[in-house]
């Protein structure tokens, strides 16, 4: 394809105006023999991957470092990408101890803690009794709400069968022992350890299974208990301890709180009458409120947080990742409101599978953007909405029959192919195969050269995070990675299986937040649309989510398995 | 994160309306210190911000202290012309408020003392009536030596006490603000979105929801605008720290691979490598030449900051160095060295003395170096204001460097520990740290990658024409404007004031310029242009009020300036956002250049209300 001297044709270009002008400065750098010429098909750019220059390149330079004092020096670039490694954040070491009444949503918020944290790609657990001796020690993050009722159990359990009924001793001793496992956790480079410890004697008059259930759900309440927690803290070097607080005084906040646990399938209260069991859990806050001990310890670091963020308390917070944290919960609201997403319409790179690119929408993505009003109206009544798009024209085209303010962000832009921008995966292929095989083995930490991999993206689209949290009805027209980032983030899916989330061309998802997950409901337009879904080779499933609102209990039969698992050691 | 994320057309935050932050506090709480830090952050990220500042409106306008009439600080009743001069100070900068308003600002920070609650909701209520936002923003003190400490270290250098002996000054102040500290109401209402911040920065305090007072008023739901104000102030104000610690820049070393000797075919390569090697994409790794710069880097930064820590009294075996690159080759491996060479030995009398020229650092001959380019002295003074030594935060210091640390004032050190260690190396690798991150990659140049700017103008004359125009802003077609590498680099900004540790940001020279105009405190529209001199060390310490910064020339290797040294004159050629600067001569801001810089300092002093 390398063309000796003579050739000068640069392919004809009418596409755009920007590519004649591209392929004009080329025709100038050719003539001025400072290029090679190109062969056809591959798009006129001053340094793809499909360009012999690449690979011309990459040889030049493999011997630059002769002569370099370094001592080992490191590879030379080759290639059109490669992995990246994790970021460092081993300085951050936190332990975060939850306090407050039941029913003051600090589930919530540590379950919105967990996913942001672990979504930035910190190492976040939530301690619960025997946590890391049943949880598989790889998963990177451990989900905490969800196996309260199952760890209790588990611990009701196993506590039945040694000391014969649950005392203040083994309580005691359970609590000690979860924030020892935290704390080694810590040690062994985690990053945030949420500790919700069982409290001291708040119902040793409650002597009923569901009552210690309960008893564990309150947590930190006591002057002494925050004592014994810092003080065990401290011993450890380079370990931070913050409390949470959530306070509400609001009525409504608490009623709400209350329902949401009463009607979320909480075991307990099975076979109780809704209004049996509201009136049984009121009973028992009462009965806690009166031993409850807000945080007036002056010296201690925390946080307190009044009716889901409209009075905030920060004290002696220092650290970056602390801060960070207490930003994120002061723009929590729990108002309803739904984040819709869709990708901009079919794009003509689309129809000649090409990646990147700014490329206008071709005439069925023209249609989806005429059908996107009716759609958006239709669904959302005289709500308010805020359209956001990328800076790409794609988008502002999807969204500009929407009557609704638009706003463009360039975090939204596309995933950067950097010297891929504008070939087909076929051309990548064949170009590299083995470098693109590389990006099957780590999609999410694959980095293009000059370009962006998944982490990049991720990171870049934290500060959407933070509005989206902020904000009430959105309508995002993104592109498939922004789109799969975001949804990865509201359904807390993991990293590996974010790049092969299906989202597909000319469907409108409406998100609604609830308090442990996101309801979801699928719009897709019968207007067709090519494919550029790309599976995982050797794992012909593409993700899907189940979308799960409840709040999660493990069911008896799971609990038995586990129970059984404990007796056995 | 940051705040404009975007910009409306006219040039105001989408969501956001007029927002008047009121300070709220007693004389001497760094109510002052707070309103500009905030004005600075809030401008940097492109918000028309405004401090309007009673004390200096009254200075300027009245002159000191002593020509005012004795009742003018005293409670109760007061005469007739006192009153009139109270009442025309106040409408004067209710004025102020409104002009800046007027001509497009979004922010106006008042910096009064608001003491009262009738006086600080008439006001509010004033404002509020014409629409704008309200925000109190309260810093109060329960120490006594903290109120002390800043007396003494501000007030008492202010104008109003010139020529004055200080322990007399101090108890005229005292005597000052003792009525007002018994009129003194704190922000405990909750009728308006607060920010209180106690002992500087020890407990925050937030009031989001606005909640009237009960009346026929209809209420007033949550205003998202203040409220997101708020977490932003407040997360702000949690991340700075006035511990004692030197932040250096220096360029990446762009002196990426130089084609291969042994190829025949030279000119074709050397064609090709001049539009490939400094190409956005390219990502290619460094010369021989690029390694030394990166020899020399290291080099003078340790000794540097050997000599820096050594001046403080601290001992550097207790501070770590940590390394800030992007994930672009080039730039981590310029940092290489610091992780793979062996440790110069600062302990002889020989290099004590080379420190005092750096630039004689005794690495590598073969390079061009000009033994007359010595260390320039230093171009640039402080930063600084009649300002309050104290930040919005003191941190617990560790009780090892207890001693030593955190001596801002005293520049005293213990005997044992210098000669301690000036015996001892000055680092040992693994209080060196590099750490890469995504977000300080150059400035992408979208669809102007590769090109020159001859080609750039030739090719898209419209685009270059509203380039040139407001280089700020403008977004050439599928590229980074400087706004958003500005949001970009919002996070690195709000780590750069976490870090407490001695920082060496090896970046481009994009990057460098967004964060040196927000530690300098420059306009966002000067940002383009900012000159940054490849072999040059820039040296910024952060002081209460602002930063002394100081330039250090290194290394005088092909491509240090771009003035046409070698084939492609070292420039980031094809990206030449890059060296727009360099490339748009006469309009330039050089830290090179003592007298421009003066310029741009002194425009920045004139920004700050003018002082003395």
């Amino acid at each position: 394809m390398a063309n000796p001297e003579g050739s000068p044709v640069i392919p004809a270009i009418k596409i755009t105006e920007n590519l004649t002008r591209v392929a004009g400065v080329l025709q100038d750098m050719q003539d001025a023999g400072e290029l090679q010429p190109m062969s056809p098909g591959i798009p006129p750019a001053a340094f793809v991957a499909g360009g012999p220059m690449l690979k011309r390149f990459d040889e030049s330079t493999i011997t630059s470092r002769k002569g370099s004092q370094a001592a080992t020096p490191p590879m030379s670039v080759k290639g059109i990408g490669g992995k990246v490694a994790k970021p460092d954040y081993s300085d951050n070491k936190i332990v975060l101890a939850m306090v407050g009444l039941p029913a003051r949503g600090k589930s919530y918020l540590s379950n919105k803690l967990q996913i942001y944290l672990s979504w930035l790609e910190y190492d976040v657990k939530v301690d619960f009794a025997f946590q890391s001796t049943l949880a598989p020690r790889t998963s990177r993050s451990h989900t905490f709400s969800r196996l309260k009722g199952f760890q209790c159990r588990a611990i009701t359990a196993h506590e039945s069968k040694t000391t014969g009924s649950p005392g203040t001793e083994s309580r005691e001793k359970l609590a000690q022992d979860s924030l020892e496992m935290l704390i080694q956790w810590l040690k062994e480079g985690g990053n945030v350890g949420i500790h919700g410890a069982p409290p001291e004697n708040f119902c040793s008059d409650y002597q009923t299974h569901s009552d210690y259930l309960d008893n564990l759900d309150a947590t930190n309440s006591t002057h002494a208990r925050r004592a014994w927690i810092e003080q065990r803290v401290k011993q450890e070097k380079g370990l931070d301890i913050i409390f949470l607080e959530s306070v509400c005084d609001d009525p409504a906040v608490i009623a709400a709180n209350v329902a949401l646990k009463v009607s979320s399938g909480d075991p307990d209260y099975k076979d109780m009458s809704p209004e049996d069991a509201k009136r049984d859990f009121l009973r028992r806050i009462h009965e806690y409120e009166r031993v409850y001990e807000t945080i007036t310890e002056d010296h201690l670091s925390y946080l307190r947080i009044v009716n889901v963020g409209s009075n905030v308390t920060v004290s002696n917070i220092h650290g970056y990742l602390a801060s960070r944290i207490a930003f994120y919960l002061m723009n929590l609201h729990l108002k309803p409101r739904s984040i819709y997403l869709s990708r901009h319409g079919e794009s003509q790179f689309n129809v000649e599978g090409k990646i990147g690119g700014d490329s206008l929408l071709s005439p069925r993505g023209m249609q989806y953007a005429d059908a996107l009003p009716a759609l958006i109206t239709d669904n959302i009544g005289d709500a308010p909405l805020t359209v956001w798009t990328s800076t790409l024209r794609r988008t502002i085209q999807t969204g500009s029959k929407l009557p609704y303010p638009k706003l463009t962000w360039k975090s939204l832009d596309e995933l950067d192919a950097g010297v891929c921008d504008g070939m087909t995966y076929e051309e990548i292929e064949q170009a590299y195969p083995d470098d693109f095989a590389n990006r099957d083995d780590d999609k999410f930490n694959y980095r293009y050269r000059g370009g962006e991999s998944y982490r990049d993206v991720v990171l870049r689209l934290e500060p959407v995070i933070m509005e989206l949290e902020r904000q009430e009805n959105i309508f995002i027209i993104g592109h498939q990675a922004i789109i799969r980032c975001l949804y990865a983030y509201f359904h807390n899916l993991p990293q590996a299986d974010l790049p092969y989330i299906k989202i597909p061309l000319h469907t409108v998802l409406k998100l609604t937040p609830k308090a442990y997950g996101c309801d979801e409901e699928r719009f897709p337009l019968p207007i067709g649309a090519v494919d550029t879904h790309r599976p995982k080779p050797k794992a012909p499933q593409p993700v899907t989510v189940q979308p799960k609102t409840a709040r999660q209990y493990f069911t008896p039969e799971e609990a038995a398995k586990i129970t059984g698992a404990l007796k056995k050691e | 994160m940051v705040a404009p994320l975007y910009t409306t057309e006219s040039g105001l935050l989408f969501h956001a309306g007029k927002i008047l932050v009121l300070t709220v506090g007693l004389p001497a709480r760094g109510k002052t210190h707070i309103s500009r830090a905030l004005e600075r952050y809030l401008r940097w990220t492109g918000v028309k911000t405004q401090v309007v500042s009673m004390g200096d409106y009254r200075r300027k306008t009245l002159g000191g202290a002593q020509k005012l009439p004795p009742d003018y600080f005293a409670l109760g009743a007061k005469s007739d012309e006192t009153e009139k001069l109270r009442k025309s100070v106040a409408e004067g900068c209710e004025q102020l408020i409104w002009d800046f308003f007027d001509s497009g600002g979004q922010v106006v920070i008042y910096d009064a003392n608001n003491g009262t609650r009738a006086a600080r909701e008439a006001l509010a209520a004033k404002f509020d009536k014409k629409g704008i936002h309200i925000i109190f923003l309260e810093s109060w003190c329960d120490k006594q030596e903290i109120i002390e400490r800043n007396i003494r270290s501000v007030k008492i250098s202010s104008p109003d006490y010139k020529g004055w002996d200080p322990d007399k000054a101090v108890k005229d102040y005292y005597g000052r603000i003792a009525d007002r500290e018994r009129a003194y109401q704190p922000v405990e209402e909750l009728t308006w979105p607060s920010i209180r911040i106690l002992n500087v920065g020890e407990k925050i305090l937030l009031n989001v929801r606005r909640r009237p007072p009960p009346s026929p008023l209809v209420l007033t739901p949550l205003k998202k605008i203040q409220g997101y104000l708020q977490s932003r102030i407040v997360f702000f104000l949690m991340n700075i720290h006035n511990r004692f610690r030197t932040i250096w820049f220096a360029r990446v070393s762009s002196l990426a691979a130089e084609p291969h000797a042994s190829n025949p075919d030279k000119h074709a390569q050397q064609s090709g490598q001049s539009l490939i090697e400094h190409s956005y994409k390219a990502d290619s790794d460094l010369s021989p030449a690029g390694w030394e710069y990166g020899e020399k880097l290291k080099d003078v930064v340790l000794k540097r900051r050997l000599k820096v820590l050594q001046e403080r009294g601290i001992d550097p075996e207790q501070r770590k160095l940590v390394i800030w690159t992007s994930t672009r080759r080039r730039a981590h491996h310029t940092a290489w060295p610091f992780l793979s060479s062996p440790l110069p030995d600062n302990g002889d009398k020989e290099s004590e003395e080379n420190q005092e020229t750096p630039d004689g650092t005794p690495l590598k001959t073969d390079t061009p170096l000009k033994p007359t380019e010595l260390l320039k002295n230093p171009i640039l003074g402080t930063v600084a204001r009649d300002a309050p030594v104290n930040t919005p935060r003191i941190l617990p210091v560790p009780d090892s460097i207890a001693p030593e640390g955190l001596t801002l004032n005293s520049g005293k050190s213990t005997p044992g520990h210098q000669s301690k260690h000036s015996k001892s190396k000055s680092l040992v690798p693994d209080q060196i740290k590099v750490v890469e991150k995504t977000q300080m990659l150059e400035i992408n140049p979208g669809i102007w990658d590769g090109l020159t700017p001859d080609q750039a103008k030739k090719y898209y004359p419209e685009d270059w024409e509203r380039f040139t125009k407001d280089p700020y802003t403008y977004r050439v077609p599928r590229a980074e404007s400087y706004h958003d590498l500005s949001v970009r680099l919002e996070p690195i900004l709000i780590e750069l004031e976490r870090e407490t540790e001695d920082l060496l940001i090896i970046g481009h020279a994009s990057v460098i310029r967004c964060l040196l105009a927000y530690l300098i405190g420059l306009p966002a529209s000067e940002i383009p242009a900012i000159e940054i001199a490849r072999g040059d060390l820039l040296e910024i310490v952060p002081a209460s009020y602002g930063v002394h910064s100081r330039a250090f020339h290194f290394w005088d290797g092909p491509g240090r300036k771009g003035d046409g040294s070698g084939q492609n004159g070292g420039r980031d050629q094809n990206n030449f956002y890059e060296n727009y600067a360099e490339d748009t001569k006469g309009k330039r801001i050089s830290f090179t250049d003592g007298a421009t810089f003066e310029n741009g300092f002194a425009s920045q002093l004139h920004h700050l209300g003018g002082v003395v």
